[in-house]
C-alpha cells in the first residue's frame, strides 16, 4: 500500500542557487564583453536598440572525451542507411543533430541588453581623459522647467486633476461637519484651484565633437577598415556614454581630404597616394569654424595604416602641435591586421613622427586583429593601465 | 480542473500493488507526492532529492529545465523517483489520470530494480534522505560560520563535483594503505620462502596499486584538509556511490519500468478512455531517438526479447546481477541490431559519415561502439598512479582509444590541485597515440 500526499512545499527551493548562477553569469559578462564588441553584429546600432549578446555558460569542468574520440552509435529507426552516406549536420532530423548529451559541449546563454546597457558593461572602470583634471566644459543653457503648483496662474495652465483632488478633499472636511447636511452640490471654489507653475533655469550641458580621420587610400584593405570601424565605433559609444551632446565629424583621406557622412566614410575607397597633413588641416579648419574649441571637447581620433607621403611627415608635425593643445585627447591608431604584419617590420614614418610627441594627450596604438580593437582602446583611456 | 482525486489514486494503487505482487515484484513501499510543474523541476534539479545541500550547480540546472520546458523543447519527464526505503515519487499535478496511473506501474517497476539490483547493493536507501538532509544541515553550518563562508565551501565543492564520479564503477569497498600494505608483505613473503625474489620496491609505493575512488584516497593520503573539507568529501563521496549505480543501470532501469508499466496498464483493464491515451503516451516514451539511444526504447525492447527467447525467469535474473554494457554484451544479437537499425557515425567538419551499419560484418563494431557509449562508459577512467617526489600528485588516464578534451582536463587538474595540498598535480594521458602530460 502506497501512501499519497500533498508535496510539502519548500518556498522555491532553487532561489538562492539560481540567485548565485545569475551572479556568475553577470560575472561573466563584465569579464568576457570585450571579445564580443568588435563582432560585426553589434557594430553601428544605434543605442536604444537592443542587441541579443551570447554569454558562454557556466561551465562545470569533468573529464570527458574529446570531439576525437571515434565515433557513436545511434538508431535510424525506419531509415534505409548505407555505410559511406553522408548527412548534413545543420538539419535538426539527422543523426546526432540532437543535445549530445554530458559530452562538453559549449553552451551559450543569450543575455538581451541594450547598447547603452553595454557600454555601461565596457566602460565601467575606464575614465575620459582630463574628465578629473579639468572636468567638462559646460555651456550654458536657457531651459523652461516645470517647478510645481502654484495658486494663482493663466487659464490655459489650470490644472485640473489637482484641483478637483482638493475639492475633494475640502469636500470630506465639509463631510464631518453633521450641521452641513446637504452636500449635494458642493461647487469649486477659488481656493481648490491649482495652476502648474513654470520657471526659467539655467542648465549647464556638455559637448563634445570627435573627429573620425582614416587614410582611406589604396593600401587601405577591407580588414583594416574593418579593424578602424569597430574601433572608431568604440570610441563613439564611449564618449556619447559620457557627453550629453556629441557631434561626430568624419574625414576621410588621401592625397586629399574629404569631409562625408558616416557610410561614405566606412564604404569609400580610393586608390590614390597619402597625404595625412591634408586631414588634420581640414580638422583644424572645422574646429576652428564650426567647434570652438572654447565651447567643445574635442576629441580626435585617426586610423591609418602609417603610410605617408615622405615628405609630408614635417607638415603634419607642425599641424599637429597647433591642434593638439585644444584637444581633450588626440589618438593615432595604427592598423596592421597580422596577416601583413612581415610587411610592416619596421615602424612606418607617421609612427616615428608621432612618436616623440606622445603624452597623456596624444597617445598612440597598434592594432593588428580584433582583440587588440580592446586592448588600444583601454591604452587611451584607462589611465593607470596605459603604458606610455 | 484535474480529472482524478487522490481517493481515486488510492484505489489504482490498491489494484496495482495487487497486480505486480502476483507477478513476485518485490519493492520498497512507495509515498508519492502531488506537486505541480515548478516544484517539479525544483525537485528535478536536486536529483529528487527532499533536501540537497545548496550549490549554484543546480540554479543553473533548474533554469536550464525551465527554459526549455517554456519554449517547449523539452516536455518534463513524467516519473521522478528515487532509491530510498521509502521511494520518494512525484506526481504532477497537471497530469491526466491515465498518466498518473501509467507513473504509478512504471514506479513499481523502478523501486523493484533499486531493491533487486546488485549495482544498488552498498547504497543505503534507508538512510539516504536523512543523510542528505543532515549533509545539507551541515554544509549551511560552514557556510553561515564566520571562518569559512559561502565562497570556500562553493570553490571547494566545485573542486569536488569536477571528479564527482571518479570512484568505483561497481559495488567495492575501499581498502586501507595499511591492509593492502599487510597483504602485499604476506605474498612477497609467500614468494621469498618459494625461493623466488620478488621486487621490494613496490612496498613504498603509494598507493600500492591503481587507486580508482579518488576522494577515499585523498581522505587517506591528502594532507591539511580541516574538518569541515573532509566532510564535504565525505559527502560528495557518497553521493557519488549512492548515484554511479543508476548511471551503470540507465537502460536496464528504464527498460525494466517501461516493461511493467506496459504489462500492468494491460492487466488493469483500463475502460477505452484511458486505455488509448496510455497507448499513445507508452508509444512515444519508448520510441527510439534518430542518431541517438533512448535507454527507454532500448530497454523496453531488450527485456521483451529476452522473455521471448529465455523465458520471463530470465529478466529476473538480468534485472538482479545485470548492468547495462553487461546487458547489451549478453543479451544484444544481430538481430536485434538490425531490427533497431543501429549504426555508426562519426562527426566531420559540416556532415555525419556513416561508418558501419548493423549488418553480418558490421553489427559487431556496431555493438561495441554501443557499449562504449553505456552506462558509466561515458566517463573517463582516471585512477592515482603515484605520489611523485616533491608530493606530485600522479593522475593517469586509462585511454581506450577515445581522447580526453584537453581544454577540460586541464581545468580538473587544476581543481585537483586545490585539493592537493602541494598543489601540484599531473594528469598523464595519450592524445593522438602520444603520451601527453597535463
Amino acid at each position: 500500500m502506497s501512501i499519497f500526499k500533498e508535496h510539502k512545499t519548500i518556498a522555491d527551493r532553487s532561489s538562492s542557487d539560481r540567485r548565485r548562477h545569475r551572479d556568475k553569469i553577470d560575472r561573466a559578462i563584465k569579464e568576457g564583453i570585450h571579445n564580443i564588441v568588435a563582432e560585426e553584429s553589434i557594430i553601428g546600432k544605434d543605442g536604444k536598440k537592443k542587441i541579443r549578446i551570447p554569454v558562454r555558460g557556466i561551465k562545470e569542468y569533468k573529464f570527458v572525451y574529446g570531439d576525437n574520440s571515434g565515433g557513436k552509435a545511434g538508431a535510424a529507426p525506419g531509415k534505409n542507411i548505407k555505410r559511406g552516406d553522408r548527412f548534413s549536420n545543420q538539419q535538426s532530423s539527422q543523426p546526432g543533430s540532437g543535445q549530445a548529451g554530458d559530452e562538453g559541449g559549449e553552451e551559450y546563454y543569450e543575455v538581451e541588453i541594450t547598447l547603452d546597457e553595454l557600454s555601461d558593461y565596457l566602460f565601467y572602470d575606464l575614465e575620459l581623459p582630463d574628465l578629473i583634471k579639468k572636468s567638462i566644459k559646460k555651456l550654458e543653457a536657457e531651459k523652461i522647467k516645470r517647478k510645481g503648483y502654484r495658486n494663482a496662474g493663466i487659464r490655459p495652465r489650470l490644472d485640473k486633476k489637482e484641483t478637483v483632488k482638493r475639492m475633494l478633499r475640502r469636500k470630506n472636511i465639509a463631510k464631518r461637519d453633521v450641521s452641513k447636511e446637504d452636500l449635494e452640490e458642493f461647487p469649486f471654489d477659488d481656493r481648490d484651484l491649482r495652476y502648474r507653475y513654470f520657471k526659467n533655469s539655467t542648465s549647464y550641458s556638455s559637448n563634445a565633437v570627435i573627429f573620425f580621420i582614416m587614410d582611406i587610400s589604396g593600401s587601405m584593405s577591407t580588414g583594416k577598415k574593418y579593424l578602424a570601424r569597430s574601433f572608431f565605433f568604440l570610441l563613439y559609444h564611449f564618449i556619447r556614454s559620457r557627453y550629453e551632446n556629441t557631434e561626430l565629424v568624419f574625414i576621410a583621406h588621401d592625397a586629399k581630404a574629404y569631409e562625408c557622412s558616416e557610410e561614405q566614410f566606412f564604404q569609400r575607397g580610393s586608390s590614390g597616394g597619402t597625404i595625412v597633413s591634408s586631414a588634420l588641416e581640414m580638422m583644424e579648419d572645422i574646429m576652428m569654424k564650426r567647434y570652438h574649441p572654447e565651447n567643445w571637447n574635442v576629441y580626435a581620433f585617426q586610423c591609418s595604416d602609417g603610410d605617408n607621403w615622405p615628405s609630408d611627415n614635417e607638415n603634419v608635425d607642425k599641424l599637429l602641435q597647433n591642434i593638439r593643445p585644444h584637444c581633450q585627447l588626440f589618438g593615432y591608431c595604427e592598423i596592421e591586421p597580422s596577416d601583413e604584419q612581415l610587411k610592416w617590420s619596421d615602424e612606418t614614418s607617421l609612427w616615428t613622427c608621432m612618436k616623440v610627441m606622445a603624452d597623456s594627450n596624444l597617445k598612440l596604438a597598434k592594432v593588428s586583429n580584433k582583440t587588440d580593437v580592446w586592448e588600444a582602446f583601454n591604452h587611451f583611456f584607462g589611465g593607470k593601465l596605459a603604458d606610455v | 480542473m484535474s480529472d482524478w482525486n487522490l481517493e481515486q489514486l488510492k484505489k489504482w494503487d490498491d489494484t496495482i500493488v495487487k497486480l505486480a505482487k502476483s507477478h513476485d515484484l518485490d519493492w520498497y513501499p512507495i509515498n508519492y507526492e502531488v506537486c505541480d510543474y515548478y516544484e517539479m523541476i525544483g525537485n528535478m534539479s536536486y536529483h529528487g532529492m527532499p533536501s540537497h545541500y545548496n550549490h549554484w550547480s543546480f540554479g543553473k540546472s533548474f533554469e536550464r529545465t525551465h527554459q526549455m520546458y517554456n519554449l517547449g523543447v523539452e516536455g518534463l519527464p513524467y516519473e521522478l523517483i528515487i532509491n530510498s526505503d521509502p521511494s520518494i515519487a512525484y506526481l504532477m499535478r497537471e497530469n491526466p489520470l491515465y498518466l498518473q496511473v501509467l507513473i504509478m506501474c512504471h514506479c513499481v517497476g523502478h523501486s523493484d530494480f533499486f531493491k533487486n539490483n546488485r549495482m544498488f547493493s552498498n547504497t543505503r536507501p534507508e538512510s539516504i534522505v536523512s543523510g542528505m538532509r543532515n549533509a545539507k544541515k551541515r554544509i549551511q553550518g560552514y557556510v553561515e560560520s564566520p571562518h569559512i563562508g559561502i565562497k570556500k565551501v562553493e570553490s571547494f565543492l566545485d573542486s569536488l563535483h569536477a571528479i564527482q564520479f571518479h570512484v568505483y564503477r561497481h559495488p567495492k569497498e575501499y581498502v586501507s594503505h595499511k591492509e593492502k600494505k599487510a597483504e602485499l608483505l604476506e605474498e612477497i613473503n609467500r614468494k621469498i620462502s618459494k625461493g623466488e625474489s620478488p621486487d621490494l620496491e613496490q612496498l613504498n609505493k603509494i598507493p600500492l596499486d591503481h587507486e580508482q575512488d579518488l576522494f577515499s584516497f585523498l581522505l587517506e593520503h591528502g594532507k591539511g584538509f580541516e574538518d569541515w573539507e573532509i566532510d564535504l568529501i565525505e559527502i560528495v563521496k557518497r553521493e557519488a556511490y549512492y548515484f554511479m549505480p543508476q548511471i551503470q543501470t540507465k537502460i536496464m532501469n528504464e527498460g525494466w519500468a517501461s516493461y511493467w508499466h506496459y504489462k500492468l496498464m494491460h492487466e488493469l483493464d483500463l475502460p477505452q478512455n484511458l486505455h488509448l491515451p496510455f497507448l499513445k503516451s507508452h508509444n512515444q516514451v519508448v520510441q527510439p531517438h534518430v542518431g541517438r539511444i533512448n535507454p527507454y526504447n532500448m530497454g523496453f525492447y531488450l527485456f521483451n526479447k529476452i522473455e521471448e527467447r529465455c523465458g520471463i525467469d530470465e529478466i529476473f535474473v538480468a534485472r538482479s546481477v545485470g548492468h547495462d554494457e553487461a546487458f547489451i554484451r549478453q543479451y544484444l544479437t544481430q538481430e536485434d541490431c538490425e531490427e533497431l537499425n543501429l549504426f555508426t557515425f562519426s562527426t566531420k567538419k559540416d556532415h555525419y559519415l556513416i561508418d558501419d551499419v548493423s549488418d553480418e560484418e558490421g553489427w559487431k563494431s556496431v555493438k561495441n561502439l554501443l557499449v562504449n557509449q553505456v552506462g558509466a562508459n561515458t566517463i573517463p577512467k582516471i585512477y592515482v598512479e603515484s605520489i611523485d617526489e616533491g608530493d606530485i600528485l600522479v593522475l593517469h588516464h586509462e585511454h581506450d582509444g577515445r581522447d580526453l578534451e584537453l581544454d577540460y582536463a586541464e581545468k580538473v587538474v587544476n581543481h585537483v590541485s586545490k585539493l592537493w595540498k602541494s598543489g601540484l598535480v599531473k594528469l598523464m594521458t595519450v592524445v593522438e597515440d602520444e603520451p601527453f602530460e597535463i
